[in-house]
């Protein structure tokens, strides 16, 4: 169960070589890193921020029976400039009283915290920027900081809606929060590392073989049962149905975010199509095998992997009701996290006396 | 009529119809006067007894039901109508009228007796002056606080500025006080909210999530439709305000409700073929409205636009394509008529024909497709089934009509109990739920499309059938409508909502000298304070989605 000392190469290394910036010491390693994390960063922008709002319009136009955007450039492409235009050049809008230092921080923390956690996620083909060896921690502890953003912005709009949705949501990530951690930390038991690497290396022996194909020993279907735990938990994490409630346009508006407008709500917006994103990295990773599978690359099947996800949150949305905040408390707090510690030990169990 | 409640056998009637004879001699000394109006008889009462003859007339005769309010002035007094009924048989009535001078207009409330009455004496004061003493919160309702005079008083001067400085305005955010004892707080929904379905105003106090207290504040679209009736004649300048009422569109149904109002009172006959066409137009309006209704409540609970909003205007565009064929109009009909409608169906008939039973034979297939998607969801029964709770004696304090009280269990419907049009010929059942909650009344609105789609389905085996030199489509009316001065009446028909009424005085001239239209949506509304209080905000928004209500029609 101890998988191999890892000696992947990671990007900012990869470009240190190539460029010559290594034989500069410290300087060039600096430079070679932030040049790494220039290229994931606009990776994962030009996925959430260009591509996802688009996707989104498409996709919940689908399930809905709709059209959506078809009249700006081919398959309303170019709907992607306009929107940009469009909401960069509005007002900002900031209402009389707002706590001012915490209104303008709110979205900035929001969007920066979950860029952050891509930089433990191994992306394939070698694009992977850093692997601590507490990775998955590191990536919890970074997703967890957006509840800080929320908090600041439900309080500092100076309005009851935006307040009722800041304590909604952090009620809500605290009662995901604690099941999505356990959840995680079986799987942890099975892979025997935090390392990040080491726990997409522990998914990539064959589990057994069905006519000739190698079922990959993914820790979702090692433990399916975790991983139904983990994405439920991941979806009120991230706040999708039928888990919006902090948002619940039609109950509280629009909850914490009510009050901002023009870049603020873009930055607001795109730090939670961003979570979404580091939610189906963190699935994709501790669940379905990272960035492995055959033929194609593994940038490519990575990015199959988040999209599959990002479908399935829009799929949800489309199709299911949102539950009510005490009802969404108590499923948090009497079922997952009850289900989650069963797991957790029953998996402890198996691991420690099959296994070891 | 009730199959679940026997009416006990009753001295104040006889052969199921009131005996007023009785009713005075219960209300013994009470009595000042009789009126004979064109639906019941009415008694004249003293302004100080309202509240005893009410507790009589519910507690001893049975009148459960307080339909209509209405309030007028005359030369030399003014007057407020309470109209009485019965929610086992609405045919039985009965008018209680209160005369008061107009040098002092102040009648006793009706509020202790008949909860419904709080807001139609609200409604009242505000547009004709009379002041109900006793009554628990005497504001305007439907005009702003501040407002001068009362519009549809004899001696209002309609050209009088109403200029009323910023500063005086009623501030909303005043309730937004930081007292430091206070474990409340108060919450401005609406009047730009999502979940208002039109500009409506709740004045909500809030306990952390749950509702304390809810004040629906009303009259952002109000659009004085009874004033415009009253300077418009009966033949045809008055048909097409109804469409604006309930623009859902209950169209047929509003005109319906006018139609069948002065049809009584100038005493006009409707041929029966008009009258099957009537019928189906209706029920197809009715179908149109329950989709809305689904797919507005489904918006509240769901959030967002969603598939089931989705697929519930896909199938209402079906129903508008055929309305629109057979009207000429999607929204705004102006199709009946008085003594019957504009014009015969469409042509080709039998294309018109073909399209409406393609619609209703895939409608089943839609139907399953929101239970699949909606009633046998388990997360939308946890938010629905049990909340937003309206019992029984409570919709019928406050005079609810319609689905929200057929979900109540109480087995109401206008079209059955006072038959008009060509219902009593045809073969349908009442929707009744006895849950009381947003499910139910879900529950009843998807059964009634089921039901509608029924009658509808034999409108059109009638209409092909018919022979054709009979195909009349309208009465002979007179080109200028005078009904004979005096007459009054108050006659109701079954909207999507509930029970829409009409009440018009006529003076012998070309227009009505009162128009009083009763809104099945304002009545329903007035029940949100008893769904919600003690609720979550979240089913407070889920209760409001769940009685349907349309702004316009509230607001008249």
């Amino acid at each position: 169960m101890n998988p191999a000392p890892l000696d992947a190469v990671l990007l900012p290394e990869t470009i240190a070589d190539l460029t010559g910036l290594g034989q500069f010491g410290i300087l060039g390693d600096l430079i070679a890193a932030f040049v790494a994390a220039f290229f994931v960063g606009n990776l994962m922008l030009a996925m959430t921020g260009v591509a996802g709002p688009w996707a989104k319009r498409k996709i919940t136009a689908a399930f809905t029976d709709r059209i959506a955007v078809d009249r700006v450039g081919p398959f309303g492409l170019l709907i992607i400039v306009a929107s940009s235009v469009q909401l960069l050049a509005k007002e900002l809008i900031i209402p009389e009283h707002v706590d001012r230092p915490a209104y303008d921080l709110a979205p900035i923390v929001i969007a920066s915290s979950a860029m952050l956690g891509f930089a433990v996620i191994p992306m394939g083909s070698g694009i992977h920027l850093a692997d601590p060896e507490v990775g998955l921690v590191f990536v919890f502890a970074i997703a967890s900081i957006a509840s800080v953003g929320l908090v600041m912005a439900g309080y500092a709009s100076n309005n009851k809606f935006s307040m009722l949705g800041g304590l909604r949501a952090v009620a809500q990530n605290i009662a995901y929060e604690i099941p999505l951690i356990v959840t995680g930390a079986s799987v942890v038991i099975f892979a025997g590392t935090l390392q990040m690497s080491g726990i997409v290396e522990a998914q990539q022996q064959a589990l057994f073989t069905v006519a000739g194909i190698g079922i990959p020993a993914w820790f979702a279907i090692v433990n399916p049962f975790a991983f139904v735990l983990f994405v439920a938990a991941n979806m009120a994490e991230i706040g999708r149905n039928p888990f919006d409630t902090p948002e619940a346009p039609t109950e509280i508006v629009a909850g914490y975010q009510t009050e901002y407008s023009s870049v603020y709500f873009v930055l607001i917006y795109l730090g939670e199509f961003l979570h979404i994103f580091l939610g189906a990295a963190i699935i994709t990773t501790i669940f379905l095998g990272g960035p492995s599978g055959p033929v194609l690359p593994g940038i490519v099947w990575f990015i199959i992997k988040i999209w599959a996800f990002f479908l399935f949150t829009q799929w949800l949305r489309s199709a299911l009701p949102r539950v009510r905040i005490d009802q969404m408390i108590e499923i948090g707090w009497k079922g997952m996290l009850v289900l989650s510690f069963a797991n957790l030990i029953l998996t402890a169990v198996i691991v420690g006396v099959f296994v070891a | 009529m009730s199959l679940e409640e026997p009416q006990p056998e009753s001295t104040y009637v006889t052969d199921e119809r009131v005996d007023y004879d009785a009713l005075e001699s219960l209300l013994g000394a009470h009595v000042l006067g009789r009126e004979t109006h064109l639906n019941a008889e009415a008694f004249v009462i003293r302004p100080d007894e309202v509240q005893d003859v009410l507790t009589l007339l519910r507690d001893e005769a049975g009148f459960d039901y307080l339909s209509c309010v209405t309030a007028q002035e005359y030369e030399d007094r003014y007057e407020s109508i309470y109209h009485l009924k019965k929610y086992a048989d609405p045919t039985q009535e009965v008018g209680v009228v209160v005369p008061v001078p107009r040098d002092d207009p102040v009648s006793e409330t009706a509020t202790p007796v008949y909860k419904t009455a709080g807001w139609h004496e609200r409604e009242a004061y505000d547009l004709v002056g009379i002041e109900y003493e006793g009554h628990p919160d005497l504001r305007r309702i439907l005009l702003p606080e501040t407002w001068q005079g009362h519009p549809l008083g004899l001696d209002y001067d309609q050209d009088k500025p109403q200029i009323v400085p910023y500063r005086e305005h009623v501030n909303p955010i005043e309730g937004d006080y930081r007292d430091a004892d206070s474990d409340t707080m108060f919450l401005n929904i609406g009047p730009h909210h999502p979940a208002t379905h039109g500009v409506l105003h709740l004045k909500t106090v809030l306990d952390g999530e749950q509702v304390v207290d809810v004040d629906p504040d009303i009259g952002y679209l109000h659009r004085c439709e009874e004033q415009m009736c009253q300077s418009s004649t009966y033949r045809h300048q008055i048909m097409p305000y109804p469409d604006r009422w309930d623009y859902a569109p209950g169209g047929l149904m509003n005109e319906w409700a006018y139609a069948r109002a002065v049809e009584d009172l100038a005493d006009i006959e409707v041929p029966e073929y008009a009258q099957v066409i009537r019928t189906m137009g209706a029920e197809l309006c009715r179908m149109c409205s329950h989709m809305l209704a689904l797919g507005t409540f489904c918006l509240d609970i769901y959030g967002d636009f969603t598939a089931i909003f989705m697929y519930a205007m896909r199938d209402r565009e079906k129903i508008q394509s055929i309305l629109e064929d057979l009207t000429g109009q999607r929204m705004m009909f102006n199709y009946l008529r008085l003594g019957g409608v504009a014009w015969d169906l469409p042509e080709p008939r039998e294309e018109f024909f073909e399209k409406t039973r393609d619609f209703l034979e895939d409608l089943p297939v839609a139907t399953q497709e929101y239970h699949d998607l909606i009633t046998s969801n388990e997360i939308f029964q946890i938010r629905t089934v049990g909340t937003g709770v309206l019992p029984p004696e409570a919709a019928k304090q406050y005079g609810a009509t319609g689905p929200v009280v057929r979900a109540s269990g109480v087995d109401y419907d206008v079209r059955r109990d006072d038959p008009y049009g060509y219902y009593d010929e045809l073969d349908w059942e009442v929707a009744v739920e006895h849950g009381c909650d947003n499910y139910s009344r879900l529950l009843v609105r998807m059964r009634e499309v089921e039901q509608s789609a029924k009658i509808v389905e034999q409108c059109i085996d009638l209409l092909e059938e018919w022979p054709e030199d009979e195909r009349e489509i309208q009465s002979n009316v007179p080109r200028t409508l005078k009904p004979d001065p005096d007459t009054e009446v108050y006659r109701a028909v079954e909207a999507a909502k509930g029970e829409l009424g009409i009440y018009m005085r006529s003076d012998g001239t070309a227009k009505p000298a009162r128009f009083k239209i009763r809104s099945p949506c304002f009545s329903n509304l007035s029940t949100l304070g008893e769904m919600a209080e003690g609720e979550y905000v979240a089913d407070l928004i889920a209760s409001l989605g769940s009685l349907d209500i349309i702004l316009g029609e509230v607001d008249r």
